[in-house]
């Protein structure tokens, strides 16, 4: 585990310093098995990043890492414009857990909240272009495949996923159980996800399009 | 806690361990200033029992109208308060973690203590509690044997002191709600069991 572990901001931002009173959008993300906390500027580029290994504590890690990330990027919580929050799918434990975090954030705050799908982030992440199917663990046994644009859907354990001959497929958190190149193709896409994310939040924001804080649920 | 009354002291509590989101003002350690709860009886009723799952799901979903309510109810803000307490447990482990994590944010972002709270002993202590209206009167006396019947519970307590407990005596299998549940699936009546 290395909790607080602060990468993705470029020598150059950080050089660059904040005075401390921009104002930036908080990015979590707990549906996967790496949480995702990341900094982010209005116009979605990221200022800095902290992932760990979920594990059982999220709720016990999450508050601290955000402190951190804040103190670190010289960045205020006053000062969050926004909370963009993976919608999953994935883990129904760790979900909660951001999810119920990220609205007494944006309440407490008064800032707009959206929700992003963690499934179109990735695959948006994947670099395996439009035809790219994304498939991740739900629960012990299932899975869920996302394809652009469409709703997650389950596939029971035991069946394949019925992919066209021009798909891609890219597996996270699936490694022993789905092919290694498409295991490979989701490490990727992890790596770049905490940016997609916060990309596609922060679009979301400038356009207005926030979700209803009460309403929203993964 | 025995000069509870005397002091002016505002706590916002969270529950959210079972089919029900509650969020309250509590003031001086005994009058409700507000009490706002979102029943889930009807999300399960097709069901006849409560799924997790769908438990959870709308805790995420109405514990921010819950919180919203409970505020204007106490006419006070977040920052009015001295404490935000919320059930730790016993409860559904995904319900459990909605309140606990939104309650530890809400305390973060105004920098008040968190205080975890058991559920049983949040039955017992609402023994202590004054509804909005009712007039002041005297705390129970300690020693004091307490009775918990619930869903999940059946206890008899002994309490010499606050917080302290001595457990005189349980069910043998299911806690009455249950058993009360389950009569009333038999006798074919609505969840939950009881008259129309
Ligand atoms: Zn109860």
């Amino acid at each position: 585990m290395s909790a607080g572990g602060s990468t993705g901001a470029s020598p150059a931002m950080r050089a660059a310093g904040h005075d401390g009173r921009r104002a930036w959008l908080l990015t979590i993300d707990t549906a996967t098995s790496q949480v995702v906390v990341a900094a982010a500027a209005v116009d979605g580029t990221l200022l800095g990043v902290s992932t760990w290994a979920a594990g059982r504590t999220h709720g016990a890690q999450l508050l601290p890492a955000i402190g951190r990330l804040t103190g670190e990027n010289n960045l205020r919580r006053s000062r969050i414009a926004g909370v963009i929050v993976g919608t999953g799918p994935g883990a129904f434990t760790g979900l909660r857990v951001g999810i119920a975090t990220a609205k007494a954030l944006a309440h407490e705050l008064n800032i707009p909240i959206v929700g992003v799908s963690t499934g179109a982030a990735l695959l948006a992440a994947s670099g395996a272009g439009e035809r790219a199917v994304l498939v991740v663990p739900a629960g012990p046994n299932d899975r869920h495949i996302v394809r652009h644009a469409g709703a997650p859907v389950l596939l029971p354990g035991g069946s394949d996923p019925d992919l066209a001959e021009d798909e891609v497929l890219v597996a996270v958190d699936l490694a022993g159980r789905a092919p290694a190149d498409a295991s490979e193709r989701g490490e990727r896409a992890r790596t770049a996800f905490p940016a997609a994310l916060a990309r596609l939040g922060a679009a979301r924001l400038a356009a207005g399009d926030e979700d209803d804080l009460a309403r929203l649920v993964p | 806690m025995t000069n509870a009354n005397a002091d002016g002291s505002l706590l916002l509590a969270v529950e959210s361990s079972c089919d029900e989101t509650g969020i309250a003002v509590i003031a001086g350690g005994r009058r409700i200033l507000s009490n706002v709860v979102a029943s889930q009886t009807a999300l399960h009723a097709g069901t006849g029992g409560i799924v997790p799952e769908v438990a959870a799901r709308a805790h995420l979903r109405w514990i921010v109208p819950v919180l919203d309510q409970a505020l204007a109810d106490a006419g006070i803000g977040l920052d009015d308060v001295d404490a935000v307490a919320v059930t730790h447990g016993p409860g559904l482990a995904g319900s459990l973690l909605v309140g606990i994590n939104f309650a530890k944010t809400l305390a973060w972002v105004h920098d008040k203590p968190l205080v975890g709270v058991n559920h049983l002993e949040g039955h017992l202590y609402a023994a202590w509690l004054t509804d909005p209206g009712d007039d002041d009167r005297e705390e129970p006396i300690f020693p004091l044997v307490a009775l918990i019947v619930s869903g999940g519970h059946t206890f008899l307590v002994e309490m010499r002191d606050h917080l302290t407990y001595r457990l005189l005596g349980q069910t043998v299998d299911d806690a009455a709600g249950e058993a009360f549940d389950k009569v009333g699936r038999l006798l074919g009546l609505p969840y939950p069991g009881g008259p129309e």
